[in-house]
């Protein structure tokens, strides 16, 4: 699996990604970092195929993906709400992006728990999700994600709604998930210390027009708060670069 | 939920009642039974066609007319709606269309159907499907309309095939809009049948009230009154709040 990003721009009225290229390969784990407005939800969706590129493209193991086209690999997207239906327990929830792989029903009610279960809700697959914590239904929701054994998860500052005790949490879910599963997943965050805390490779984006301002590769070498801090700088440089150059349009 | 009638029953209620019932029993007194009868002829009424068995009759033959008609109704409301979910263009047109058929008078319909239909069963049951058409379309639209897209997106993500997305997500969220149009469009159907059974059956609650009227019983105008009171809120207690808790309870 390999995913790469080619001169990717988008322009909505203004210019807001100018051009960015990058590579992520298998069971990477990929932040993508960058001053609020910057595009990094646009850039994730461009990947996820929900969004049309004004420039470039992005291909996965050498398939184009074009948005409204249907893919041959599988996408998992973790979105910022958790988009679960409500009128179905987590475990038909889940169980539902199963029936267009073709399982039959025993088979997807025993991926469900699975998954399920390794998002630690063993015991919740027949609550609906208004009974559960937020924290519980985004648990759910990359359950969801992974159930369906992605060739690339996408997640777009899933834990944004959740209080600071709960999000320390799910990070650390989230990258035992990764490391037990070893899927490769591109994750979008404003946050650096959730950043260096859970990514092996960080990409700080500039303001917008946005292009790539850094790239790290975030293996233990460099010392935690030193990075943070190093990070800190820059997107503080990249907001007032924003800010200075005035409103847009 | 699972209250006693004693508790639903709340006090000032029961008095304020109570000191209708004394106002109505003095007014029949002083105006005569002709133009207000007694609380007691109007029980005494009610008691005979019970035992008579008429208020069957009369109530099947109206609950039979909305029936077709107010069904027919709900069937024509989900196509409609239907269509306003699938393109834009039929959306606007189903707009517009049902401000038109929502600003039309009951009477209209009456007059119109009488015209069409003769004196039948169809003209009540065409009057009731014009009338609660709009309600019920209007509802289902506006529920088509709320389908949250965010979900709908979340189906194309996972490649759910457009009946899946149907089934699972557009279906459930129209739901509670098409109960909740159902229940007023059902009191609606009730009103108005009544009201085009004055002309040319020989059947149903608005055709013996009518009637009453004509021979000059009065009190039997209160009791087919109270019948449909009764008819009204029995099917909003039984069948609408039943169908919206069951759909609730995910809630």
């Amino acid at each position: 699996m390999k995913l790469v990003v080619t001169d990717v721009g988008k322009d909505f009225l203004i210019p807001v990604i100018d051009r960015v290229s990058f590579t992520v390969d298998a069971g990477e784990f990929v932040c993508l970092l960058g001053p609020n407005g910057c595009g990094k939800t646009t850039l994730l969706r461009i990947v996820g195929g929900l969004e049309p590129a004004t420039r470039g493209g992005v291909t996965l193991d050498g398939e184009p993906i074009v948005a409204g086209r249907p893919l041959q690999h599988k996408i998992g997207v973790v979105f910022q709400e958790d988009r679960l239906l409500p009128w179905m327990t987590l475990r038909d929830n889940v169980a539902l992006v199963l029936r267009p792989l073709g399982l039959g029903a025993r088979e997807r009610d025993a991926v469900a728990r699975r998954y399920l279960g390794i998002a630690g809700l063993a015991g919740f697959e027949d609550y609906y999700p208004a009974r559960v914590s937020g924290g519980m239904r985004q648990r759910a929701a990359i359950a969801r994600a992974l159930a369906i054994e992605p060739d690339l998860l996408l997640m777009d500052e899933p834990f944004g709604a959740l209080d600071a005790q709960n999000r320390r949490i799910m990070q650390r879910e989230v990258r035992r998930i990764w490391r037990e599963t070893g899927r490769t997943i591109l994750f979008v965050t404003h946050s650096i210390e959730e950043a260096v805390s859970i990514g092996t490779t960080l990409i700080m984006l500039s303001a917008r027009p946005s292009r790539i301002r850094e790239l790290i590769r975030n293996d233990g070498q460099a010392e935690a708060a030193k990075l943070v801090d190093q990070l800190n700088t820059m997107i503080m440089e990249e907001v007032e670069r924003q800010q200075g150059a005035g409103p847009p349009g | 939920m699972r209250r006693g009638w004693a508790a639903r029953l709340h006090l000032p209620t029961l008095g304020v009642a109570v000191l209708l019932l004394a106002l109505w029993t003095a007014l029949s007194w002083r105006y005569g039974a002709y133009v207000l009868p007694s609380p007691l002829a109007v029980v005494a009424g009610f008691l005979e066609i019970l035992r008579s068995g008429e208020i069957w009759r009369h109530t099947a033959a109206s609950l039979y007319r909305i029936a077709i008609g107010f069904g027919a109704a709900v069937g024509a409301g989900i196509l409609v709606a239907l269509a306003a979910f699938l393109s834009r263009a039929a959306r606007e047109v189903v707009h517009d269309l049902l401000t038109v058929l929502n600003a039309t008078s009951v009477f209209v319909w009456i007059v119109i159907s009488i015209i069409w239909f003769g004196l039948s069963n169809w003209a009540p049951i065409f009057t009731t499907f014009m009338i609660t058409l709009p309600v019920v379309a209007s509802n289902l639209v506006e529920g088509v309309e709320n389908v949250d897209r965010r979900l709908l997106e979340m189906g194309g993500v996972y490649r759910l095939s457009g009946r899946q997305k149907f089934a699972a997500i557009v279906v459930p969220s129209t739901l509670p809009y098409l109960i909740a149009g159902m229940k007023v469009g059902f009191g609606l159907a009730l009103k108005v049948s009544v009201v085009a059974e004055i002309f040319g059956v020989t059947s149903g609650i608005g055709y013996i009230m009518n009637y009453s009227r004509e021979i000059l019983a009065t009190q039997m105008v209160f009791v087919w009154a109270l019948v449909m009171i009764l008819v009204m809120m029995a099917t909003d207690r039984l069948v609408f709040d039943a169908l919206s808790r069951r759909l609730a309870r995910w809630r």
